[in-house]
């Protein structure tokens, strides 16, 4: 079984940065969501995801990182996704939401400080 | 040298069925990785069937409550390719899901189209199937 699915906040960086890592999938994708909307709703317009850790991801994480973007330029903001496995990116690429999403290999280079 | 007994031949065909819940979908992935690499499919290729069986499996649940019934997955090896058949049994219908479950059977039909040959989705009388085919060696994108 590939690594336990688990969400971090990471305190003191502006924006926050919250990384995942794991399996996103139909079972685990309620929790990110739950985690990203509830950090909007708390004020938070522009938020760095870090998916570094993330090992397998399906349409349905993509629906929740689509949800979660459109709350976030809702209000003024934007998310910013962390990849670099290129397996992660590929799935981006092949259903064209590298147009849609600003995509970093680091959360520094995503905007976090 | 390669153990015959780790390989599986054209006809051979591999059956896995579970209670049609979106948290067991990791079974099918599982079982999908196995067979496609004792099949003779390459590392990117079985990370390709990966993900596309487990897109298979959300777009056969679609529109069921996904807590009754048993999905059911066919893998049967085809020569160079691999046919998998996934079908929904005995389940409760329900509502479908709003903007966000339309457009996640669009991205499912995107990452499809992307990674395998041929997929396809039928429905009749509450009994949902769909498949798909990919071949070994060239890349469906």
């Amino acid at each position: 079984m590939d690594q336990e699915f688990q969400i971090e906040e990471r305190a003191g960086t502006a924006p926050p940065v919250i990384a995942v890592s794991g399996e996103i999938d139909v079972a685990t994708a309620p929790q990110l969501r739950e985690c990203l909307h509830r950090v909007i709703a708390e004020g938070e317009s522009t938020i760095v995801l870090d998916l570094l850790g993330v090992t397998f991801l399906d349409s349905t994480a993509l629906g929740v990182l689509v949800g979660a973007l459109k709350r976030c330029r809702e209000v003024g903001g934007d998310l910013h996704l962390v990849v670099a496995d290129p397996r992660i990116v590929k799935i981006f690429e092949i259903t064209g939401l590298t147009s849609v999403f600003t995509i970093a290999d680091s959360a520094q280079a995503a905007g976090a400080s | 040298m390669t153990d015959p007994t780790d390989t599986l031949a054209t006809g051979d065909r591999i059956e896995l069925r579970f209670p049609a819940r979106g948290d067991l979908i990791v079974l099918a992935r599982l079982v999908t990785s196995a067979i496609s690499a004792r099949a003779g499919f390459d590392i990117e290729e079985l990370e390709d069937l990966r993900l596309a069986v487990g897109e298979l499996c959300l777009l056969t649940l679609h529109g069921s409550d996904g807590r009754s019934g048993v999905l059911c997955l066919e893998l049967t090896v085809l020569g160079d390719a691999i046919g998998v058949v996934c079908t929904l049994e005995r389940a409760t219908a329900a509502d479908v899901a709003g903007p966000e479950g339309e457009e996640i059977v669009f991205l499912s039909e995107q990452i499809l189209d992307a990674l395998v040959d041929e997929h396809g989705r039928e429905s009749h009388d509450g009994f949902v199937r769909t498949w798909l085919r990919k071949r070994r060696g060239g890349h469906a994108e």
